[in-house]
Order: structure tokens, then C-alpha cells, then sequence
């Protein structure tokens, strides 16, 4: 790979050392049983990342089956059983197993403690377990899934759930259980945050990926159990009769939608913050400039994190909720905005003058811009109690929080992926197939989803599997688009599989990055660091390449 | 963190009685259900007596009453969370049929002209 035009001289660190590290932590311990027992961070991180790739695959693949039963206005290649079965599953492989856990599971695990200098996190065999419970929970709802499915919809509303003659119990008890590995991960990020930073590295000298994994953590640790108590709340009124979500025994279906999005909403902020601290590490490096408003970014994280809790009601408009609440929930979902609005201004400030450098990580990040912007703008809309009357259940909802979970957490998701993929493995991937792969994902997003805002203002509903034939050219365009954009994740998995075997090594810090994660060699050693590295600068400081116009 | 807090836990004493004060309001629960002493008021009794003892939990068994500082304000962020969830949702119940189901001649009012629109309100295509 050829230096950016900003070319920076390595760092006095750098100097000498070897382009691949021959003893490092993929090959310092050999054997199944080395990875199955292993303590070490950045091994658990390749263990999730193919974990939740596994899950990537399966979920698009569901994806694929509703996108091609979608073709035609009647039916296709399914029935209307098998179709709720198979959106269901869809959305809960994309968001209990990949979404939820992948940027923090993989990345999180991974350069956490290489960014604050520590040699691994802070309880190592909680980390472990976190994995085992991933596992665990995966292979509870995998078991449902092959015994039939369920067709409720991944947010098993009351009373579909409590009455449906598929299987959803498997699948509820599955997410119970990620929902405790969800909190594993927070719990042990939030205290290696606190008590492992490295000499040198105060909370404002933190790289903002780790800001946003923090912001993270909280949402993961507060929010999740609220789901773990719902989930078991069905459980019980379904055991011992009691009557809590079920009208004719005196509770009250409205408050089983209260409770999933008091847990959900922020959910979503637990998908896209991560992926939004990956875009912020990654736009710094290849605009060759300070992130403009170090301390906006990190607090908007924060913000976000504290306001996500306060728009769950959001969810509910149409669903019998009061007015007075729904007035509540519409103004204070629109503080989101102000905070992502934060990040997107910060993010355009540091572009600007900045010498930037068109690389595959880079793509992503103009996605990930566009896609964030689309969808929060919709997302905006949506919010508006007025208009969401007339898109609720419709798929401009759908295409809404596609934009924000596709386009920002898996644009996010890449971007990290393609950006660090040099630090996990030491090899550099083809720049050209990258570029083509990224082309390809941005362009069949796009014309996967923009139909889809059509379809949904014409008032197409989501969740049925044949649909009047006004409506059939929008969709084959939606699936046309689903077939680019699942070439593009393949054109993405055979570069990045191939450079593992043929590429060529990309030394310690081939995009002259001045993120502290890259303060190490690749692959890193088994301990992170051969010697302890010293943290004299910010860590998305270029101002001496930048003069007179950086440190803002 | 734990090497300075570690050492003031209290011996086993405090825990057994904190486990016997237990054991009694959840007798005392049992016995006013069973009673119906506090008639009207029973939903309250109970709730108070469960807050008593979480409360009781969270200080000894969960060691709040030793440690102070981030822990206590964990502690607090969570209850101000469980109140916004409780808080919200109650407010919805509060609120809800009323506002939600308004008398007749308001929702006539609000129909838009047309073939059903009470008398007085002009069809929509008369308007230049
Ligand atoms: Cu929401």
C-alpha cells in the first residue's frame, strides 16, 4: 500500500520495527482449546467478529428470501406463515445477534484497552463468559428457529406472543439470555474505563471511539434488564395466570410495548454510538485533522445515551397511548436530533480543509454520513405525532430505521472493519476490490431503501407478503437493489477473507494514524505492547501537519 | 478499589439480622394479605413494606451503607430511570380514555367536509 498524500513520518516508535510481527497473539498459543479457554481481549474480539459475521450472513440471507418474495405482488416462493416467520427471524439474528453485540463485541473488545494502553480489560473471564453467553443464547433461539419459527415479529408484542402457536418461547428465552451478555460487556467496559488507563491518559485525553463505548456501556447496563424483566413478566403471567399484560385478567397490553421500548429505543443508540465513535476515529485519521470539538463529540455521546431514554413512548402513537403522553414523547425524541446534529457538524468541521485521503474506510464514512442524515432526518419526521400517524406500520417506518441501523451501524461497522483490519491480522486487503465492494454496498443500499420511502407515503403497509400490483415496480427496484447490495457484502468478505492469505504485510500503521491503538505492531503481541508506549500528544492529533490551522 | 474497601465489611452478625428483618416483613406481608386488615389500602401496605426491604437489601447486603461516592450515585441514576419508567407509564393510564375518545361533537367538529359532515359545515368543492 502506497503513504496517503499527507504522508506522515513514522513515529521514533516505529522506526525499525518489523512490517509483521512473526510471535503475536493469533499464533503465540496454538490449538481449539487455546481459543476456547483464552483470557486475552483481542482473541474474544476475533472470536465475535466471527460470531456476528456468521450472523450478518444468516440474517441477509432471510433478508434475500423476503426481498425475493417481495417480487411479485402474490405470492412467490412462500406462504403468508412462512413469510412472518421468516421477518421475524430476520430481525432477530440482524439485532440480537449482530447489531447489538457486533462494533462493541469485536472492536470494543479488541482496541478498548489498546487505546487506553492497558493489557487487556478489566475481567478478562467475564469477557470470556460474555462470549459463551452469546453462544448460549444464539444456539436457545437457533433451536426455535429450526423448530419452527416464530411469527411475531422480533418485538414479540402482546398479545401475538402470548397466543401464537409457532415457537417464540425459545426465541424470548434466546434474547434473555444475550441480554446478559450484553450487560457482561457494558459492566466490564465501564471498569476498565475507570481503573486501567494508562499513565497519561486522562478521561479528556481519551480517544473518542472509547467515549462512545463508554456512553455505551451505561445504556447497556441500565436499559438491558428492563428487557430481561419484560421478557419474564410474559413468562409469569403465562405460568401463574397472573394478570399483567392480558386484559381480561385486569393488565393491560399497551404496558408490555412500554416496557420492550423503554429497553429497545435505547438499543438503538446501543447499534449506532459505537459505530458512530468508529466513524469519528476513522474520519480524523484520513482528513489528516484534529476531530474538531474533541469535547462536543465525547459529550454528545453522553447526551445521546442520557436522552435515548426518554423517547421510548415514540413507538406507541397508534397504539392507544394518551395524547398527553404521545405530546411528551414527540417533543423529547426530538432531542436526539440536537446531539446527533452535534456529531455531524463536529465531524463536517474536521473534513473541512482537511487533506483528505480516498481510501475504503473513508467510503464509508461518506456513507455513513449520508445514510445518518437521511435516516435521522426521517427519523425527525417520524417523531412528529401528526405525520406518524399516516406512516406508522407502513415501510417508510421501515426504510426510516434501516437507514439509521443498515446505513449507520454496519457503514459504521465496516468502516472500523476496513480500517482496523490491517492492526487485527497485519495484512493489507486490495484497495481496489475494498473501494469496489464499499461502491457497491452504498450503491445497493440506497436503491434497496429510497423505494421504500416511496412504497411506505403511498401507504404500503410492512409485514405482508403480497401487495396490490401499483405498488410492484417500486418493489422489484427495492429488490434489485437488495441483490447489489448483497453482492457488495460478498465482493467485501472475499477481500478481506483473501488478504489474509495473500496480502501483503501492512506494518505497524499503514495509514499514518495518530490513534493510540496503533502505538503497537501488527498483529499486536500477546501483552498488546513489546514496550510500554508513551502518550505525549492528543489522541486525533495532526497539528503539527496542519500548521495555523489546527487545535481547535 | 477493593483493597481500600474490602476491610470494612461488618462481620456476620449484621447480615443474619438484616436476613431475620427480612424473613418478618415478608411474614408481615403474608399475614395482611391473608387478613385483609388494611382493606383498601392493602396495594399501598404492601408496596411500602417492599421498598423497606429493598431498601434494606441494597443498603447491607449490597454493602451501599460502607461504600459511598460512585456506587451511591449508580444507585441513584437507576432509581431516577425506574421513576421515568414508572412515571411515564402511569401518566399514560392517567391520561389516556379521555383525551383519547372525545365527546362526539368534538370529533364532528374535526371530520373533514364531505358526504357524512353534519349539517352547517360547507362540502369541500364549494371553496373557490
Ligand atoms: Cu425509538
Amino acid at each position: 500500500m502506497s503513504p496517503s498524500p499527507a504522508s506522515i513520518p513514522p513515529a521514533p516508535a516505529d522506526a525499525g520495527a518489523p512490517l509483521y510481527l512473526e510471535r503475536n497473539y493469533l499464533n503465540a498459543r496454538r490449538g481449539l482449546w487455546s481459543w476456547l479457554t483464552t483470557l486475552d481481549h483481542k482473541r474474544i474480539g476475533v472470536m465475535y467478529l466471527v460470531l456476528t459475521s456468521a450472523a450478518l450472513f444468516l440474517g441477509g440471507i432471510f433478508a434475500m428470501l423476503l426481498r425475493i418474495e417481495l417480487l411479485t405482488p402474490g405470492p412467490t416462493i412462500m406462504s403468508a406463515l412462512a413469510y412472518n416467520r421468516t421477518f421475524t427471524l430476520h430481525g432477530v439474528v440482524m439485532i440480537f445477534l449482530f447489531m447489538i453485540p457486533a462494533i462493541p463485541g469485536i472492536f470494543g473488545n479488541f482496541f478498548l484497552p489498546l487505546m487506553i494502553g492497558a493489557r487487556d480489560v478489566a475481567f478478562p473471564r467475564l469477557n470470556l463468559l460474555s462470549v459463551y453467553l452469546y453462544l448460549t443464547g444464539a444456539a436457545i433461539a437457533l433451536y426455535g428457529m429450526i423448530h419452527g419459527g416464530a411469527d411475531t415479529g422480533w418485538t414479540f408484542y402482546t398479545p401475538y406472543s402470548t397466543t401464537t402457536v409457532t415457537m417464540v418461547w425459545p426465541i424470548l428465552l434466546g434474547a434473555f439470555v444475550l441480554g446478559m451478555g450484553s450487560i457482561v460487556t457494558g459492566l466490564n467496559f465501564i471498569v476498565t474505563v475507570h481503573t486501567l488507563r494508562a499513565p497519561g491518559i486522562g478521561f479528556m485525553r481519551m480517544p473518542l471511539f472509547v467515549w462512545a463505548l463508554y456512553a455505551t456501556s451505561i445504556i447497556q447496563v441500565l436499559a438491558t434488564p428492563v428487557l430481561g424483566i419484560t421478557l419474564l413478566l410474559v413468562a409469569v403471567e403465562n405460568v401463574f395466570g397472573f394478570g399483567i399484560f392480558d386484559p381480561a385478567r385486569g393488565g393491560d397490553p399497551v404496558l408490555f410495548q412500554h416496557m420492550f421500548w423503554f429497553y429497545s429505543h435505547p438499543a438503538v443508540y446501543i447499534m449506532i454510538l459505537p459505530a458512530m465513535g468508529a466513524i469519528t476515529e476513522v474520519l480524523s485519521a484520513f482528513a489528516r485533522k484534529n476531530t474538531f470539538g474533541y469535547r462536543a463529540v465525547a459529550f454528545s455521546s453522553l447526551g445521546i445515551a442520557f436522552v435515548g431514554f426518554f423517547t421510548w413512548g415514540h413507538h406507541l402513537f397508534t397504539s392507544g397511548q394518551s395524547t398527553v403522553d404521545a405530546g411528551i414523547f414527540g417533543v423529547l425524541s426530538m432531542f436526539v436530533g440536537i446531539f446527533t446534529a452535534i456529531k455531524i457538524f463536529n465531524w463536517t468541521a474536521t473534513l473541512y480543509r482537511g487533506s483528505i485521503a480516498i481510501r475504503t474506510p473513508f467510503i464509508y464514512v461518506i456513507a455513513f454520513l449520508f445514510f445518518l442524515l437521511f435516516g435521522g432526518m426521517t427519523g425527525i419526521a417520524l417523531a412528529t405525532v401528526a405525520l406518524d400517524v399516516h406512516w406508522q406500520d407502513t415501510y417508510f417506518v421501515v426504510a426510516h430505521f434501516h437507514f439509521i441501523m443498515v446505513g449507520g451501524t454496519v457503514a459504521g461497522f465496516l468502516a472500523a472493519l476496513t480500517y482496523w483490519w490491517p492492526k487485527m491480522f497485519g495484512k493489507s486487503y486490495s484497495e481496489r476490490w475494498g473501494i469496489v465492494g464499499a461502491t457497491l454496498i452504498f450503491l445497493g443500499f440506497n436503491f434497496t431503501f429510497i423505494p421504500q420511502f416511496l412504497l411506505g407515503n403511498e401507504g404500503m403497509p410492512r409485514r405482508y407478503y403480497s401487495y396490490p400490483v401499483r405498488f410492484w415496480p417500486l418493489n422489484v427496484a427495492s429488490t434489485a437493489g437488495a441483490s447489489v447490495l448483497a453482492l457488495g457484502f460478498l465482493v467485501v468478505l472475499a477481500t478481506l477473507l483473501l488478504s489474509l492469505k495473500y496480502g501483503k504485510p501492512a506494518g505497524p500503521n499503514p495509514w499514518g494514524s495518530r490513534g493510540y491503538e496503533w502505538k503497537t505492531l501488527s498483529p499486536p503481541p500477546e501483552g498488546n505492547f513489546l514496550t510500554q508506549p508513551t502518550y505525549p500528544r492528543m489522541p486525533h492529533d495532526y497539528d503539527d501537519l496542519n500548521p495555523g490551522r489546527g487545535g481547535h | 478499589m477493593s483493597a481500600e474497601t474490602e476491610h470494612k465489611h461488618a462481620g456476620p452478625g449484621r447480615y443474619v439480622a438484616v436476613w431475620i428483618a427480612l424473613l418478618l416483613f415478608t411474614a408481615l406481608t403474608v399475614a395482611l394479605g391473608r387478613s385483609h386488615l388494611a382493606g383498601s389500602w392493602g396495594l399501598p401496605v404492601a408496596l411500602a413494606i417492599a421498598v423497606v426491604k429493598s431498601t434494606l437489601v441494597v443498603l447491607f447486603f449490597m454493602h451501599l451503607w460502607d461504600h459511598g461516592g460512585a456506587n451511591r450515585l449508580v444507585l441513584a441514576t437507576a432509581l431516577v430511570f425506574v421513576a421515568l419508567l414508572i412515571g411515564l407509564v402511569l401518566l399514560d393510564s392517567a391520561t389516556r380514555f379521555p383525551l383519547a375518545d372525545p365527546p362526539t361533537e368534538a370529533t364532528m367538529r374535526l371530520m373533514p367536509p364531505g358526504p357524512g359532515a353534519p349539517p352547517g359545515v360547507e362540502p369541500a368543492a364549494a371553496r373557490p
